[in-house]
């Protein structure tokens, strides 16, 4: 380490430092915080015996702003997970030509929501991109994702094939890939998947929708989601997930079509441990996380924790 | 005058360029302002579809447009309108050969294409094949569409990646937002490419070249629409007379470029003439002028000898059952897939005028020109290749942009209910069929709301002995489309391990595969 380079993290970190130390709205938020960790007691007593922060809250019954309003207030406000002058980098599924009623990508008033939440956390840019599969032009206008982040501040872009840069993901099945270089060289990662029924890996929640940041051939991962979608858990550590079951899509996924495979469940699983999160999210499908190999082997590789009831969570209803 | 002929050839070549960037996925299902409109001011096409298949578009109405104009002004289409003609302008000027008087002089040799004219509406009664070829319109946009303008995106592209990748920060952070802008406003949305590219673009610099032997080559000898724009134009209003003094010094001679002989003493040739103006504006003593006046009987003289007419006449009959010798219509080529709203392939090929429109809107490059797919008679018409690119589930813009209805415009529903194809299973590249291994991409990629592609999940054992599910796909024949996608998207990316072929095509029920199909569930 040079003197610049010396000069640049110590004066980085003190800004940081003192930012959030005289930042009211962290020092609400850490207000909230505690009331919110009341609520999680309420819920679950045996929970609230168990030591350490919340892995994730369950908000339901609102809107998907509110729902997620109420579970970032829960989790502790914004600030836990963004830092003023970030760029962050939030990642939805826009991966088919659908509508949001189709239930196949993420509804896309949550990704405006999330969007303004990192810019009221201070963050310097957002960007909004997915690789999707049919026509990037159609899914972005389809899945209205792109006016809604757009409405919210985001950048949003297409990918451009330039930007994969080939990294070692020191994985199991996943060696050096190409992963997207705006997805590595952010501040933040924040996932925000759809919940669906997937005809091979069964569920994509959280893990699976990271196969939107890595580029060709990833066709080839459906030949072991097992251990590709495990790697690509414990390559990708966002600051904050957030998985949209507003509607989720019970069959015929992930693209769906037909609106009699969706049920509306106005639900958020938001927190820090995807696989607890998808663990919960399976739920939602009448199946347990331990019946998802990917799950099973991502908490092996230590990405998360499977079983449920060795996570500290609660369960919000939004009035 | 000339000047203001350059200020119209300007604009029209600039709309034209604007209409073709727009020719493509502008973030609506409907697309707004393609190109066809240039097409549709075409008289032949309107013509000869009401001919040959009795039926008329009121978009073609436009055409009338065109005709009226050539009835009061003549050729003015040629020389003030026509992409192509501005294009051979260019072309003449960047040639600079010295002139020479004899080009400007009628020649009987240009009386070639009313022969041309004569062949493509005597075949074009039959099928509008040969005339999509020959028409300067659909020449013109089909060379830069499928040629001319890919080609020129690749050199764009490769110099702004070239200076993304290897330029210095401060060169890459101007060239960066100038490509974004380009790309947003101009390019492709990503880089086309086409079978036939290369040929067709070769034809189209072959053609301007011509220019170097004589100006407006093409228009002289071959352009069947200028043949008859110079028909029409017999009782024109508009032309070139003597107003003063000539004292024989040629340079009107000299500066025409269609050879029709504007020094009056020869015989001003009106169904040559495109009104450039500049002879008005060569002559150094002002002695010429285009005033409207009765049209005479001698200005608008057609040389096509009664001999050549009955030539070009028998040509035109028997050039549509020449380019019809080919068993493909009784036996098509199992890959020649229709773009979904194709009418049946006799009653396609009569309309399709191989203008390329349906290619450059497709959105993901998959409808390429055919070569040898669908017999001479088709040479240039719309093929979905799946490993090019497939069609998109929710897309209708090929039937959009089709001048003359070849490709009918189908509403959403019907188009996700048009069947275009059938696909196959090759077991034995197929990852689970052959290898034993699980994979599943075209069963997740199939866009039908109940899959096209499904499972059959058996149990199997691995190499070490492991035991395992392994999921089989099959295709179920009720409810698979041809979209392709899943060829497309097939990881065995040499010979995909699962394609499409038109068997089951909505549009021809006698190629229908099963005798009863099943209710699906």
């Amino acid at each position: 380490m040079d003197r610049r380079q010396f000069l640049k993290v110590t004066g980085a970190s003190a800004a940081t430092l003192a930012v959030t130390g005289m930042n009211p709205l962290a020092a609400l938020a850490a207000r909230e915080q505690t009331s919110g960790g009341q609520a999680a007691a309420q819920a679950s007593a045996k929970q609230a015996a168990q030591q350490g922060p919340l892995a994730f809250v369950v908000t339901r019954g609102g809107k998907p702003e509110k729902n997620y309003a109420a579970a970032l207030k829960a989790l502790g406000g914004i600030s836990k997970f963004v830092t003023r002058g970030d760029v962050v980098v939030v990642k939805p599924n826009i991966g088919w030509d659908r509508t949001p009623a189709q239930a196949a990508t993420t509804d896309p008033t949550l990704v405006g929501a999330v969007v303004k939440s990192c810019y009221d956390g201070g963050a310097k840019k957002v960007k909004v991109f997915d690789y999707p599969c049919n026509d990037p032009r159609r899914t972005y206008v389809r899945s209205g994702i792109a006016e809604a982040a757009k409405a919210a501040g985001a950048e949003v872009s297409f990918i451009d094939d330039r930007k994969f840069r080939r990294v070692d993901m020191k994985g199991t099945v996943l060696k050096t890939w190409p992963v997207y270089a705006e997805a590595l060289d952010c501040d933040r990662l924040i996932n925000v998947p759809i919940a669906k029924h997937h005809g091979s890996a069964r569920l994509t929640m959280c893990l699976k929708n990271w196969m939107g940041v890595i580029g060709d051939p990833r066709g080839r991962l459906h030949q072991d989601f097992d251990h590709s979608l495990a790697d690509l858990g414990r390559f990708f550590r966002p600051s904050l997930s957030v998985l949209d079951a507003t509607r989720i899509l019970t069959a015929y996924g992930p693209q769906g079509g037909d609106t009699k495979d969706v049920r509306t469940l106005n639900t958020l699983v938001v927190g820090t441990d995807e696989v607890a999160i998808d663990s919960y999210g399976a739920t939602f499908f009448g199946m347990k996380g331990a019946q998802l190999g990917y799950l099973v082997q991502a908490a092996r590789l230590g990405v998360g924790q499977v079983d449920l009831t060795k996570v500290r969570h609660s369960v919000i209803d939004v009035a | 005058m000339a000047n203001v002929r350059r200020i119209s050839q300007i604009v029209f070549i600039l709309l034209f360029f604007y209409l073709l960037v727009q020719t493509q996925y502008q973030g609506r299902d409907e697309i707004g302002y393609p190109v066809r409109l240039f097409l549709d001011l075409d008289p032949l096409f309107a013509g000869l579809l009401l001919l040959s298949s009795f039926s008329f578009k009121p978009i073609l109405l436009l055409s009338l447009i065109t005709v009226g104009v050539s009835l009061i002004l003549g050729r003015f289409f040629c020389g003030w309108v026509c992409p192509f003609g501005t294009l051979h302008n260019a072309a003449r000027e960047l040639a600079r050969r010295p002139r020479k008087l004899e080009h400007g002089l009628y020649a009987r040799t240009q009386a070639w294409k009313y022969a041309v004219l004569v062949g493509v509406v005597v075949s074009g009664v039959f099928s509008m094949s040969v005339l999509g070829v020959m028409d300067p319109l659909s020449l013109t946009v089909r060379s830069i569409s499928l040629g001319i303008g890919p080609s020129l995106e690749l050199i764009v592209r490769a110099a702004f990646d070239g200076l993304y990748a290897h330029g210095p920060g401060w060169l890459t952070a101007a060239s960066e937002p100038a490509y974004n802008f380009l790309k947003d406003h101009v390019l492709a949305f990503s880089q086309p490419r086409f079978l036939q590219g290369a040929f067709v673009g070769l034809i189209f610099i072959g053609l301007l070249a011509l220019n170097a032997a004589k100006s407006r080559f093409w228009c002289r000898y071959v352009c069947p629409l200028g043949a008859l724009l110079g028909v029409l134009s017999k009782p024109a209003l508009l032309r070139l007379g003597l107003v003063g003094q000539c004292d024989r010094c040629g340079k009107c001679v000299l500066s025409c470029p269609t050879g029709a002989s504007p020094a009056l003493a020869d015989g001003w040739r009106k169904a040559e003439c495109i009104y450039c103006w500049n002879c008005v504006e060569a002559c150094p003593t002002n002695a010429l002028a285009f005033t409207f006046a009765t049209p005479r009987a001698k200005d608008g003289r057609v040389d096509l000898s009664r001999r050549n007419f009955v030539w070009s006449l028998g040509a035109g009959l028997v050039a549509v059952p020449l380019v019809r010798v080919s068993p493909s219509l009784s036996r098509p080529n199992p890959r020649l897939i229709r773009p979904p709203g194709a009418r049946p392939e006799k009653e396609f090929l009569e309309r399709c005028v191989k203008c390329s429109e349906c290619m450059r809107v497709c959105l993901t490059n998959g409808l390429q020109p055919t070569l040898a797919e669908a017999g001479l008679e088709g040479m240039w018409s719309p093929m979905l290749v799946p490993r090019i690119g497939y069609c998109e589930y929710s897309c209708t813009l090929c039937g959009q942009v089709c001048p003359t209805g070849a490709i009918e415009k189908l509403d959403l529903d019907t188009k996700r209910k048009t069947v275009i194809g059938l696909a196959f299973i090759d077991k034995n590249r197929c990852l689970p069929h052959a290898m034993n291994v699980n994979c599943a991409v075209c069963e997740e990629q199939c866009p039908t709301p109940k899959k096209a592609i499904v499972f059959k999940d058996t149990e199997s054992v691995d190499a070490n002995g492991n035991k395992f599910t392994l999921k089989l796909p099959y295709v179920v024949p009720e409810l698979c489309i041809g979209c392709g996608i899943c060829e497309n998207k097939c990881p065995v990316v040499d010979e995909p391990a699962i394609y499409v072929t038109n068997l089951n095509e909505s549009r021809s029920p006698s190629r229908s595969l099963l005798l009863a199909p099943k209710s699906t569930p």
